[in-house]
């Protein structure tokens, strides 16, 4: 092995700027946001903010607020009151002048965090003596106008590893990553097991060869939220061809049971995965089968090894590296798996399906808590790197190797 | 030859596949109404030419199975000159459309200038700055607030600022079958004067009469429509414990659906107008199935009555983007659609519930609208209940869903879920 040099390098430099930019940067961004308690639905959150900001377009629209309230206040005071109105919305004008011209959430700097207290503390005095003396017209709304003031002053919404610490408190944290274990275990184990049957059965020389390996692909084939929805109606409990077959076989009490329970409902998911994905498993596994050349089992059958003991002691061993591939590729997937989960139960009976995948994509698109969100996606990716160290320790000590 | 053949049926599974997915009716998976008044096709209006000068107006809403939205877009377009309304149509899985509307407005984007929410959105719309408060806009163009429906304005109102005017709204109301159920129970029912056990058992006496197999149907799926449906069951969060074990009773009783935790709206209209329940909890959409064409249930068999401890109050709210680039025609779109003219072609040609209380008294909606004429609607219409309004909704609907599922299915008791669901209505 010569040693590199740089041009050498240079060959090299575009596969890393690839690497950079198209997976370590989003991972880094979903490492940041899990540090921050960041969610879109509150202003004081929206945003990465390490020091103490002011939203100034916050600030223009409540006080603008301040002086309309105010203003519709004229019939109901006397002159005293007038007076502290008068006074109040030209206190107003004075410190939106402050602010002309700035957008946004912006830094404060000393002198303008102190004019922002004293601009509150007086605006809540002179309200409060308002609210006191008259029986004024929007009394309700004044206390959340004043709320709503103290909301545009934003403090660091910096958590550090606080949402780490509360996730691996969430009970529903424990429950997705417990769903997702069982799901990912069970299916993949059925898989492996029905896909290297399969794939034996697609290897041998029978007729019609190409049509079994043609049909056996079209599950596969399907949309993954097509398919899901397929087998929704197949399960379901009122007019599910399956579940009536189930129940009239006596493997279910009810055809409800088999999405309305949460055991049913996993059994239910497991099984349309096994169904959808067993012949990307087969097909992996007859890959390997066809780089077994033919005179090895020659050989074997010379020196009188029968089948059983031909496939465990020489084809197992000579496709190890396809069996790591594909239990890796599937176990990631299934790991990972959304669209299945979300389109047949969304998660259901009572979050009994719920994985942490579909967790995630709730926090984050249905509550827009990115900061959460992030953690959990974090963790899912911790998770990943854990597993596939472990394949390959123990499937492929050689696959890893430089020679 | 055998590639030919094996092709061929890939071909033909692939396409018999997608035939058969195309034939679904869209699943309607909403706590709200979807209304299905009349099933005429809104017919596609020759395209208007758009001239240069008049600016687009984005209007996201449902799609709408009544002309009613059409016609609305279509009166405003052909009543002034300066904007033209374009309807940008979401499906009527509410929770879908939820999704797709924050995507779009936590980005900054202008793409939608009017947007309709359902009321659980208001809040979280509001709290998170996407749309723009009306009161000021209000006060220039003499709107006055009293004049809406008020559990609508209650529900876009926040921190003191109103940010949206009622599309139209809904309620939670019971159906009952006024030729199985005895004129003078019918009149409790009216009055409103009943409580759930009652209601339990009057079903328990009428199921199995005049053909139907039910007692009573409602939705008990996990969705928001379940949320719905604890509010009322719960008297809107002030009774928990008792609320949960009527359910529970509910779900175990010989007369609702054995799938009953998967029944949405859907099942409940079919399973009603098919004649096979007794009792129904629907929104008022139901009605205008009932006196469609493809019903077999007829209105003369039909009463609408309150809900023992009320109905929840739902419908659609609009407001208005806060970075629209045609703030202007956006406003006066919203206008004309929440103001007298609009909420009457919601209410004549969709049969939506005016939020606009002016038009509640209208002859001619009267007359398109004969829910408006019965009494029990009437009371209904006095005992409303509104879920928790929070910007943290969807938070907190969730948490409901999940935790009364689970009781509900047998997999958690009655305590911890009363705790749950206490803790998150915190």
């Amino acid at each position: 092995m010569r040693k590199m040099g740089f041009k050498e390098f240079l060959f090299i430099l575009p596969i890393l700027i690839l690497l950079t930019v198209f997976s370590l940067w989003p991972i880094l961004q979903t490492f940041s946001y899990s540090f921050f308690d960041y969610r879109l639905n509150d202003q004081q959150k929206s945003g990465l903010y390490l020091s103490d900001k002011y939203n100034v377009d916050l600030f223009m629209e409540t006080s603008d607020y301040v002086k309309f309230y105010l203003n519709g206040e004229k019939d109901v005071v006397d002159e005293e009151g007038a007076k502290i109105i008068g006074e109040t919305i030209a206190l107003v004008d004075e410190q939106q002048a402050l602010f002309e011209g700035k957008t946004g959430v912006i830094e404060l700097t000393g002198d303008e965090s102190d004019k922002v207290g004293s601009f509150n503390a007086t605006l809540e005095e002179n309200i409060n003596i308002l609210v006191n003396q008259y029986e004024l017209v929007n009394e309700s709304n004044y206390q959340y106008i004043i709320e709503e003031l103290n909301t545009s002053l934003i403090s660091s919404n910096f958590t550090g590893l606080k949402g780490y610490s509360d996730a691996i408190k969430d009970d529903r944290v424990h429950n997705a990553l417990i769903n997702t274990i069982i799901f990912t275990i069970a299916s993949i184990t059925i898989e492996f097991i029905l896909g290297l049957g399969l794939a034996v059965i697609m290897n041998k020389s029978i007729r019609g060869r190409g049509a079994v390996r043609t049909i056996s692909i079209i599950p596969w084939a399907i949309p993954t939220a097509v398919a899901a929805l397929m087998w929704s109606y197949l399960y379901d409990g009122a007019s599910g061809v399956i579940a009536q077959m189930f129940e009239n076989i006596g493997l279910i009490a009810s055809s409800e049971e088999l999405l309305l329970s949460s055991t049913g409902a996993m059994i239910s998911a497991i099984m349309a995965d096994v169904w959808k994905t067993t012949p990307y498993m087969a097909l992996l596994l007859l890959a390997g089968f066809q780089t077994i050349p033919g005179s090895v089992y020659e050989s074997a059958k010379v020196d009188g090894s029968g089948p059983v003991y031909t496939f465990f002691k020489i084809t197992l061993p000579l496709i190890k590296h396809s069996i790591l591939v594909a239990l890796l590729f599937r176990t990631l997937d299934a790991f990972r798996v959304f669209d299945l989960i979300y389109v047949l139960t969304g998660g259901g009976p009572g979050g009994s399906t719920e994985t942490m995948s579909v967790y995630a994509y709730k926090l984050m698109f249905g509550q827009t808590n990115f900061g959460y969100g992030s953690v959990i996606v974090i963790i899912m990716f911790l998770c990943v790197a854990l597993i596939t160290t472990l394949f390959v320790k123990v499937l492929g000590t050689d696959l890893m190797d430089t020679n | 030859m055998k590639k030919l053949l094996s092709i061929t049926l890939i071909v033909l599974l692939l396409a018999s596949l997608f035939v058969g997915c195309t034939n679904d009716e869209p699943k309607t998976d909403e706590g709200t109404t979807q209304n299905e008044t009349n099933k005429e096709e809104t017919k596609d209006e020759p395209k208007e030419e758009v001239s240069t000068e008049k600016q687009v107006i984005k209007f996201a809403a449902q799609a709408d199975s009544t002309p009613a939205t059409q016609a609305v877009i279509d009166a405003f377009n052909s009543s002034q000159e300066e904007f033209v309304v374009e309807w940008v149509e979401f499906t009527n899985d509410s929770a879908q459309m939820h999704d797709q509307l924050i995507t779009s407005l936590s980005s900054g984007s202008d793409e939608y200038d009017v947007l309709s929410m359902d009321v659980v959105w208001a809040g979280e719309f509001a709290g998170a700055g996407y749309i723009e408060p009306l009161d000021v806009k209000m006060s220039e163009a003499g709107i006055n607030a009293a004049d809406y429906n008020a559990g609508s304005m209650t529900a876009g109102n926040y921190k003191g600022k109103q940010y949206t005017l009622p599309f139209f709204s809904d309620l939670g109301l019971l159906y009952y079958r006024s030729d199985i159920v005895s004129a003078e129970e019918a009149a409790v029912l009216e009055s409103g004067d009943y409580t759930y056990a009652d209601l339990a058992a009057m079903a328990e006496k009428y199921v199995g009469e005049g053909g139907t197999d039910f007692g009573f149907v409602y939705q008990s799926k996990q969705y928001e429509g379940l949320t719905c449906n604890v509010t009322e069951f719960t008297k809107g969060y002030t009774d928990i414990e008792a609320g949960l074990e009527t359910m529970k009773t509910f779900t175990e009783a010989s007369w609702t659906p054995e799938d009953i935790l998967n029944y949405t709206e859907g099942e409940t209209h079919t399973q009603f107008t098919e004649g096979k329940a007794v009792f129904a909890r629907n929104w008022p959409y139901q009605y205008g199935i009932i006196k469609g064409e493809e019903s077999p249930l007829t209105p003369e068999q039909t009463g609408v009555a309150p809900l023992p401890n009320g109905g929840t109050v739902g419908g659609w709210l609009l407001g208005l983007n806060k970075n629209s680039d045609v703030a202007e025609g956006a406003w006066t779109f919203l206008q004309f659609v929440t103001g007298t003219e609009g909420q009457k072609i919601m209410a004549t040609q969709g049969g939506y519930l005016p939020g606009y209380n002016v038009v509640l008294s209208d002859e001619e909606v009267k007359a398109n609208n004969e829910m408006l004429q019965f009494d029990g609607f009437q009371k209904a219409l006095t005992s409303t209940l509104s879920r928790p309004v929070s910007p943290e909704y969807s938070k907190t609907s969730d948490e409901v869903q999940v935790n009364t599922h689970k009781y509900l299915s047998g997999s958690s008791d009655l305590e911890s879920t009363v705790a749950a669901l206490e803790n998150s209505l915190k």
